[in-house]
């Protein structure tokens, strides 16, 4: 199937990734991916820095801020070849979210000072959107930020905040203005994590991982120079990011990794055969195909100039569903061997992350915008309801 | 390669002229009318949809047709289905015109087929069997001639039939004999969608050597395969045509003093019915392009997954359809009904959703990518 999705002029291509891959993914950090197992912040940098090296760590920059140049298509490629040979998937709150607002919407001084540093990994960005009282009603927030001399006193909570634990910088929506309708009185600020008032709360999630964060702002100061663009046009630049690069979310490489995975489990657990594993195997691979099928249609079309627009809502529905259900396919064929805690070292291989995985993995709907969200957005933004 | 390529301007070109034309000629009183007629009577259109090159449209140019690829048919075939015609143009021309194609030397083809194309002659094929390549029919060679055995007891499209067409066992191949259809016994009849099919016995049908044409195993798969292209290209714009009418009754059925289609329940079902239609739809120009871009079992392999993405998507959106346009959806005066129908009819025509699943299990171990998992 994929070999029948990739032109003869792009082989090659695919065959440099699997060569790099081959040759600078360290084969611990490999093995920890590959059993689904939760990562460190070095697992991530040093993936990261063997990309940078190379110029690949940013696929949908443009050359000028650093990218590699790759087209739509090559970056699909790359992404699924990726995530099939057991790379550390990137958490994209640099590359994919404040990167591109800032190449859209900040001041050359702020691209200078920034992009770089997220190419490198010197700087890792995590997001203050969410707040105890505003998740799919984001633009409900309360963090406030008043006018001080110089810049802006900011208080309030931010919460769900991914590997805040590792991040130096982070990007918060707060309230400038809440004399007006909540979407215009919003603006965006980066915040060093460093500053005073500024502290973190883990959250231990029920999966035994800690990789969200509540942060608490107590009278923070953020100069005028790190708020980005203008006052009070916040909720504009996050919209658009609905904009930038989605293509990618399916998540076909994601959902096939997990899909050979399961078949080694299957293998593993002596049901290789098994004519309901099989048959169920079989139904994922072909809502995996559909959904990879409707990518590269969608490519097919944005190539020949077509403006894609939420219609993309469809692939991150699709795809969070068929990762969902791959879960829970491989608890279906761990059975009882999945009952050992993960940190206990009774596990059995290959099934060691089964559980953890399966309740993991059930941010997947939620976050990014979740699933119900998407299903309004599409039904607003293309069925026109 | 799969590029998923727009359709060309003459692909384009056909399509809206069969929008026309079935807006023009096949209102629900129309459609009715010919639906009362008998079975076995010469469908309405036939002559007209001909002049259209709507019969050639498939068909290589050597054979008289006008050289469209898979892809390039599907725009057409999907309005053909929408349009819920009566006229066999898929049993007649994708199914049984498209095998003669593959099977015979071009200029014999075109001989054979002119009259077909010409609208003036209704053709089809029987195959029959338990599958396409052990036919029903046998044919044994006696005293100077052949004598047919067998009974085909559902030809699609054969209810007004002038030539059968039955790909038969003849010793240890398959053999095409071209039977005109008073020679054979004949019972046409409808299905529950509207369109008409033959059951059509063989037995004791004596044929010349000459209505005897040799056929190999690859003919007959490229008509097979053709056919269930049309199949499938007509049960996608059935989907969509669903999903259209639906999306357009929601925004104007008023209930609890608003449009239903304002009610959160009702919008996400819809976003639904969406996501099953682009789904269908990328899966059937995959298997299009596929009929020309791949190897055979890859092939075989991607149409069966198309198949069984078109059984659980096309039952939820007839499903949905239906209860979205709530009693309404159920009566006999709306375009709903009759389209659930039809794409219910070619749901079914395909068989057991379980078989289409096994054939479709390879395509997921394919050597390169497990090789890459196991990297």
């Amino acid at each position: 199937m994929t070999d029948l999705l990739v032109a003869p002029e792009d082989m090659a291509f695919r065959e440099e990734i699997r060569d790099f891959v081959a040759t600078h993914l360290e084969p611990e950090t490999r093995r920890k991916v590959s059993l689904g197992m939760p990562l460190q912040r070095e697992d991530f940098l040093t993936w990261q820095r063997s990309l940078h090296a190379k110029g690949w760590v940013a696929p949908a920059w443009p050359a000028e801020h650093g990218g590699p140049g790759w087209t739509a298509r090559q970056r699909l490629i790359a992404d699924e070849e990726f995530f099939r040979l057991h790379t550390p998937p990137l958490p994209g709150f640099g590359f994919k979210m404040i990167g591109p607002i800032l190449m859209r919407f900040g001041t050359p001084a702020q691209q200078a000072r920034f992009l770089p540093r997220i190419l490198s990994g010197e700087d890792w960005w995590c997001q203050g959107f969410s707040e105890p009282g505003a998740g799919s009603d984001l633009a409900s927030l309360r963090t406030r930020a008043v006018r001080v001399d110089g810049g802006w006193k900011v208080n309030g909570t931010k919460t769900w905040t991914t590997y805040a634990q590792y991040a130096n910088w982070i990007f918060c929506l707060v309230r400038t203005d809440p004399e007006v309708k909540k979407q215009r009185g919003i603006s965006m600020m980066l915040i060093d994590m460093a500053s005073p008032g500024l502290t973190r709360r883990p959250i231990r999630l029920m999966d035994g991982t800690e990789e969200v964060n509540e942060i608490f702002l107590e009278d923070v100061f953020v100069p005028d120079d790190l708020v980005v663009g203008e006052v009070n046009q916040g909720w504009t630049y996050a919209k658009a990011l609905l904009e930038h690069e989605r293509l990618g979310i399916g998540g076909i490489g994601r959902s096939k990794h997990l899909l050979g995975r399961l078949e080694e489990m299957a293998t593993a657990s002596g049901r290789g055969d098994d004519p309901t594993i099989r048959k169920r195997l079989t139904e994922i691979g072909i809502d995996i195909m559909a959904v990879e099928s409707t990518t590269m249609r969608l490519l097919a079309a944005s190539e020949r100039g077509t403006q894609l627009g939420a219609e993309t809502s469809l692939l991150k529905i699709r795809g969070t569903e068929i990762q969902q259900a791959l879960t829970e396919l491989a608890l279906e064929i761990a059975g009882a061997d999945a009952l050992p805690d993960r940190e206990s070292g009774q596990g059995q291989a290959p099934f060691e992350a089964v559980v953890f995985q399966f309740l993991n993995w059930r941010k997947l709907s939620i976050y990014g915008g979740s699933n119900e969200i998407q299903r309004s957005i599409l039904a607003r933004q293309v069925l026109g309801l | 390669m799969i590029r998923f390529d727009a359709p060309s301007e003459e692909a384009l070109l056909l399509k809206d002229t069969a929008m026309r034309f079935i807006a023009d000629n096949y209102g629900l009183e129309k459609r009715a009318a010919m639906l009362a007629k008998p079975a076995d009577a010469v469908p309405a259109h036939w002559t007209e949809m001909a002049e259209l090159g709507w019969l050639a449209a498939p068909l290589p140019e050597a054979c008289g047709g006008l050289g469209l690829s898979p892809t390039d048919v599907l725009p057409l075939l999907e309005v053909l289905g929408a349009g819920l015609i009566l006229e066999p143009v898929s049993p007649a021309i994708l199914g049984c015109a498209a095998t003669i194609a593959a099977a015979l030397p071009a200029e014999t083809a075109a001989d054979l087929l002119e009259a077909m194309l010409a609208g003036e002659r209704i053709e089809v094929l029987a195959t029959g069997g338990a599958s396409a390549t052990a036919p029903a029919v046998t044919a044994t060679w006696t005293s100077g001639s052949w004598t047919l055995s067998g009974k085909a007891p559902m030809v699609v499209g054969g209810a007004a039939a002038d030539i059968v067409w039955a790909v038969a066992r003849v010793d240890d191949a398959l053999g095409l004999f071209r039977v005109p259809a008073d020679a054979v016994a004949l019972t046409g009849f409808r299905l529950f969608d509207g369109q008409t099919a033959a059951t059509v016995d063989f037995d004791g049908v004596s044929c010349t050597e000459d209505q005897l044409f040799p056929m190999d195993d690859t003919a007959l798969v490229r008509g097979t395969e053709m056919a269930l292209l049309a199949r499938l290209a007509e049960a996608l714009g059935l989907i969509e045509a669903l999903y259209r009418t639906t999306l357009d009754y929601v925004k104007l059925r008023e209930q609890f003093g608003r449009p239903i289609g304002a009610f959160q329940s009702v919008q996400h079902r819809m976003a639904d019915m969406f996501i099953h239609c682009e789904e269908v739809r990328s899966m059937v120009q995959l298997a299009a392009e596929a009929m020309d871009g791949a190897p055979a079992d890859l092939r075989r392999q991607v149409h069966a997954a198309t198949w069984v993405k078109l059984v659980d998507n096309g039952r939820a959106v007839l499903r949905d359809a239906v209860q979205l346009h709530g009693g309404m959806g159920m009566t006999d005066e709306l375009i709903v009904g009759h389209m659930v129908k039809r794409l219910l009819m070619l749901i079914q025509s395909g068989g057991s959703r379980e078989d289409w699943l096994s054939a479709a299990a390879p395509s997921l171990h394919n050597s390169r990518e497990a090789e890459a998992l196991h990297a």
